[in-house]
């Protein structure tokens, strides 16, 4: 194991669509399927498997239910995805500032 | 350890990116500034028949000869109307918040509302019995705060903390100066045309800050279905 941040990514998380739902689950505190493809751009199929991931980590919670006769699928984020969430970010910082750094560096 | 292999997707620049421009498009998504705004422009606007119509008595200091002019109406009239606006508010954010399938961070507003409206009406009747010495100088700008133009003021900073709102903390701000700076023409009498000066001027600037910020969500509104 080195210090370089790139061993600090999390698998479950560096990823462009989990990374995205945990990032609009973070902000919004508790989302809507419908929102999260609208917003992502994907399918439902696509988003149950990311959603399915994430849950399986247990970074998100998903509750199923009723607004009036229609069915509604949320999703909130857990403690345990908000630390995952905040590792990701300082690590893809760390990282890009790393790569820039080298890029300055002469030779 | 990590085994997938990496997709241009993945970069961390673009990642990075990406996440902030989805937390700018959920911020837009949660703003409803301007229904609290348009709320507090018609309580403010309501409230000078209020005042203009309802009894009135003077409180006068001896040294220096400061007086306060109270409108009797006002002290049950703004309890209730805020206490009113604040549950307005919040179910207007609840409703929309289902409608569009995104949370919003409502609930600390409602609660700094309610307490300054608590805060307000202990002000209130504590000064029914004892009326300020001399509101003006320091302590006049806490007697200003717990005013009721003063008590939206500062719902309205919660609100452009709840919202992280720029531009609705510029617009409180110049809000709150015109509460705290007052434009006055002279000793205030109930019968003085400029006695409800204040009023129609934070009112105006309510009013015209919902009407921007309406205009401003307007194009980001979720299309009808």
């Amino acid at each position: 194991m080195t210090g370089h941040p790139a061993n600090g990514l999390d698998d479950t998380v560096h990823q462009r669509v989990r990374l995205g739902i945990l990032t609009i689950a973070h902000e919004a505190r508790r989302v809507e399927f419908s929102y999260l493809r609208d917003n992502l751009e994907l399918t439902a199929g696509n988003l149950s498997q990311h959603l399915g991931v994430l849950e399986g980590a247990g970074l998100i919670t998903i509750e199923k239910g009723y607004a009036g006769k229609r069915a509604r699928t949320w999703v909130t984020l857990t403690k345990a995805g908000q630390a995952a969430l905040a590792e990701e970010i300082t690590q893809l910082k760390l990282l890009i500032s790393q790569i820039e750094h080298a890029g300055r560096s002469p030779g | 350890m990590a085994t997938e292999t990496a997709s241009p997707g993945d970069d961390p620049q673009r990642l990075l990116s990406s996440t902030r421009e989805l937390t700018q498009r959920v911020r837009r998504d949660q703003r409803a500034t301007w229904f609290p705004l348009l709320v507090f422009a018609v309580l403010t606007f309501a409230s000078i028949p209020v005042r203009r119509y309802s009894g009135h008595h003077l409180d006068c200091a001896a040294v220096p000869r400061v007086c306060t002019v109270y409108s009797d109406a006002e002290f049950v009239y703004w309890p209730v109307a805020l206490v009113l606006a604040y549950v307005a508010i919040a179910g207007f954010y609840i409703r929309r918040s289902r409608a569009r399938g995104v949370g919003t961070r409502v609930r600390p507003y409602t609660i700094a509302g309610i307490i300054i409206a608590v805060v307000l009406t202990g002000v209130a009747l504590w000064e029914v019995r004892n009326p300020p010495v001399h509101p003006v100088g320091l302590s006049g700008l806490a007697y200003q705060l717990a005013r009721p133009a003063g008590a939206i003021g500062l719902a309205l900073l919660v609100l452009a903390w709840a919202e992280r709102n720029r531009a609705l903390l510029l617009l409180t701000l110049a809000y709150l100066a015109a509460v705290l700076v007052p434009i006055t023409f002279g000793p205030l009498q109930p019968g003085a045309p400029w006695y409800l000066y204040p009023a129609v001027v934070q009112g105006s600037v309510l009013l015209l800050g919902g009407i921007g910020f309406a205009l401003a969500q307007r194009p980001l509104r979720s299309p009808a279905p």
